[in-house]
């Protein structure tokens, strides 16, 4: 079995650019299929959907914990698989409540839109994974039933596709960061598709780092799958960081010896573990 | 056994059903591939890189060269690959893999209309709608009855399906259980998991009064041991097997069989869109507990779990009718050959007492030893050792998985001798040929009878060997010439 969890970067001034030739309302449409293909994959497939709007971050739809009654809601139709009509008709209700309508008015005096709380997103899809695997750890021990206690565990494959659209938010570098981390550890592959924009410096090192892929195709797969039909892989990454005090993506700067927290500039006390370099030539340059 | 996600994909055998849908004809899989539904299920129950192969395909209008998708395969990936479009060819899923690529145009426009949903072939189930709820809708009242719970289902499908199984593992003794009705009775003959009892001997008892009294066969024991999944499709495909004799029209009876796997459990669905054939199933499918209804007559019908998890690899049976309490395991086996099994479900007891000795019983605990007795008991039913050992590891309590292997090594040994010591032993019919006058005599008799190749087991030393029944005029027509020869 399989879970996927989506995050949908859902930043309406980029959406409604008029510029772009991608309409919401066709992305959402192929959005739907490729959900439905993931779970047409297996009858164990599960999903969970999570919403980056401007600030906040919402789960808009879970396959996992979705409450009875609210299930019912949906009309049974004979020509269209249950849990697909009922994810489609879910998630498009819950885009529509949540998305912000650009207002037209106010474009003029912000011109630079909040950026979407992707990072937020990424926590959330985390901790949800996390939670089903402590879930999975209960279960396995009470069910698995052909597995000796000193073979290890076989968890769902799981997986994070990132759907992208705005540009990168330095000012999210570390919690991102941090997030990468959590996700190694818990073997989950994260995957982006960048729609349109500039490439994102921060999204690419997640997907590297993770053994995802940073392309616009060939997102169905599971993991193990790859390792046979091969999926293209992006060979040029920009490994770059932001320092720790501007938030600017930086070629070149300095890191704390104890920390190695990374600055732009020398500074007499590093502003993460407070070690008071005795001399600023101590902090080495990377 | 638990395969790591990475091998999973490649060492997976395929679904018991592909190969029955692989001997069908052409025609019969391209009608098959008309209803959306059909399609979803046969494509869940494909390998992993075969849906991978058919989701590539799935949104080109036109063929590609099938080299185009070659250059997608890794090294490790070429032998998968190649069995992958086999098989997907020999279910005409994607004819000609060798030269293009294109995908069934039938299979390509009925699984693309499952995906996005539309057109208007109900194949997945027309929802049963009263009049009440119809009126209710127009109000707009929000919470409406639907159907039964899904414990009554569950506990349906449980009850129904264990009195099959319990019925097989206690034909042998005395004891009548619930007695399945006649079509499973008859399914379960024809596929031979159960034969007629040889010796009628006068007696018939009330439950023997419309077929003969049924006994287990070795290959039904065989099956009990299996998982709960594997038996119900084990059964399902004899079903198919048998109708195309019952005048059926086996792509109707397919496609009722995916329909239902892709219905939502505890809602219920309207027959009046079935077809008679169908109509006919609805009423054997009741009976294996794949259909709730309410009454025989009744105008409504619901899939229960054992129907909806058709397509799934992982059963998520209300209690695995195979033989749990609850979702864990129940057999503690020591190393001095005593087993402990937590349970009060007669139908466990009765699949325990086919290899064990049962000693005690308790409320909520059975006890018994496996013994040389019991296990040859099982080895002559036509069980194999093997079979035991994973139906005591398949079914340990959880308290004996900090142990390391799971089963104690000396009785797993034990059985396994047990069952090469049965093996040791073949008898056969023959003649054994002895007081040869010269040694001359006898090595000139065993020459032929060598020659002829009936020679059983000889001794040079004793001068007597033992030849098979069937070289015996042979070996005495020989002996007579020779003889005579000598007095002439």
């Amino acid at each position: 079995m399989s879970h996927l969890s989506l995050l949908l970067d859902l930043q309406p001034a980029a959406w409604h650019d008029p510029t772009q030739s991608l309409q919401f309302s066709t992305f959402l449409a192929h959005i739907l299929v490729f959900l439905n293909a993931h779970l047409a994959q297996k009858h164990e497939n599960s999903l969970a959907i999570f919403g980056a709007f401007p600030g906040k971050s919402i789960m808009l739809y879970s396959s996992i914990d979705q409450t009875k009654p609210a299930d019912r809601r949906v009309q049974p139709d004979p020509n269209w698989y249950q849990p697909f009509k009922t994810l489609d008709a879910a998630l498009t209700e819950r885009i529509r409540e949540e998305m912000p309508q650009p207002s037209n008015s106010s474009e003029a005096e912000e011109p630079l839109p909040v950026p979407v709380a992707l990072v937020g997103a990424l926590a959330k899809a985390l901790c949800c994974k996390s939670s089903t695997y402590c879930n999975f750890n209960r279960i396995i021990q009470a069910t698995k039933v052909e597995a000796p206690s000193d073979t290890p565990l076989v968890m769902p494959e799981s997986r994070i596709l990132i759907v992208s659209v705005s540009p990168d938010a330095a000012a999210s570098y570390i919690p991102l960061m941090n997030s990468i981390f959590s996700a190694q550890k818990l073997k989950v592959v994260i995957d982006v598709c960048k729609i349109y924009g500039p490439d994102t410096t921060f999204l690419q090192q997640a997907a590297y780092l993770t053994g995802g892929s940073y392309i616009r195709m060939c997102f169905l797969q599971p993991p193990s799958v790859r390792s046979l039909l091969a999926v293209p892989t992006t060979d040029r990454v920009d490994f770059r960081a932001a320092c720790f005090c501007h938030k600017d993506i930086i070629d070149a700067g300095y890191v704390c010896s104890v920390c190695l927290s990374i600055f732009c500039q020398p500074v007499p006390v590093c502003s993460t573990c407070r070690y008071a370099h005795l001399s600023t030539r101590l902090m080495r340059p990377i | 056994m638990p395969k790591d996600p990475e091998t999973a994909g490649q060492q997976d055998a395929p679904h018991t059903l592909i190969p029955f849908l692989q001997s069908q004809s052409q025609t019969a899989l391209t009608r098959l591939y008309t209803r959306p539904s059909s399609c979803l299920a046969i494509f869940r129950l494909l390998g992993p890189i075969e849906r991978q192969i058919v989701m590539s395909l799935l949104w080109l209008e036109g063929p590609i060269a099938s080299q185009t998708l070659n250059a997608w395969v890794t090294k490790e990936g070429r032998k998968p690959y190649g069995t992958a479009l086999d098989t997907l060819s020999k279910i005409q899923i994607l004819p000609n893999p060798g030269t293009r690529m294109l995908l069934n145009p039938n299979f390509k426009a009925s699984f693309r209309m499952a995906l996005t949903g539309g057109g208007d072939l109900n194949s997945f189930g027309v929802p049963y709608v009263s009049s009440k709820e119809k009126d209710a809708e127009r109000d707009g009242a929000g919470d409406k009855k639907f159907g039964p719970n899904l414990e009554h289902l569950d506990s349906y499908a449980l009850e129904r399906w264990e009195t099959i199984l319990h019925y097989m593992v206690s034909s042998g003794t005395d004891s009548t259980p619930q007695r399945p009705s006649a079509g499973v009775l008859y399914l379960l003959q024809r596929s031979g998991l159960m034969q007629p009892l040889p010796s009628p001997s006068g007696y018939s008892t009330a439950s023997s009064r419309k077929t003969s009294q049924l006994q287990i066969s070795s290959l039904g024991f065989q099956f009990l041991l299996h998982t709960p999944h594997e038996q119900l499709w084990e059964l399902l495909l004899q079903y198919l097997k048998m109708v195309e004799e019952r005048q059926m029209d086996l792509v109707e009876v397919l496609n009722f069989l995916f329909m239902l796997s892709t219905m939502d459990l505890g809602r219920e669905y309207s027959p009046d869109n079935l077809t008679q054939t169908q109509l006919v199933m609805l009423e054997d499918l009741r009976d294996y507990g794949l259909i709730w209804q309410r009454k025989s007559s009744s105008k409504r019908f619901s899939p229960t779990r054992l129907a909806t998890t058709l397509t799934s690899s992982t059963p998520l049976l209300p209690s695995s009718g195979g033989g749990n309490t609850g979702p864990q395991g129940f057999i503690i086996l020591e190393t001095n050959y005593r087993l402990y099994a937590y349970t009060d479900n007669p139908l466990q007891i009765a699949v325990l007492n086919l290899f064990v000795h049962l000693k005690s019983r308790y409320p909520n605990l059975v006890v018994g030893s496996i013994t040389r007795d019991s296990v040859r008991k099982a080895l002559n039913n036509g069980i194999r050792a093997d079979q035991i050992i994973s139906y005591l590891v398949t079914h340990a309590h959880p308290q004996m998985r900090r142990n390391n292997p799971l089963l104690p090594v000396t009785v797993q040994d034990q059985i396994r001798l047990w069952e090469l010591e049965k093996n040791r032993l073949k008898s056969a019919d023959g003649y054994l040929y002895t007081n040869f006058a010269a040694q001359a005599d006898y090595q000139v008799v065993l020459d032929y009878a060598k020659q002829i190749g009936v020679v059983l087991w000889e001794n040079s030393v004793k001068r007597c060997f033992f030849a098979s029944a069937e070289g015996h005029s042979n070996i005495r027509g020989f002996i007579e010439r020779r003889s005579k020869d000598e007095q002439m």
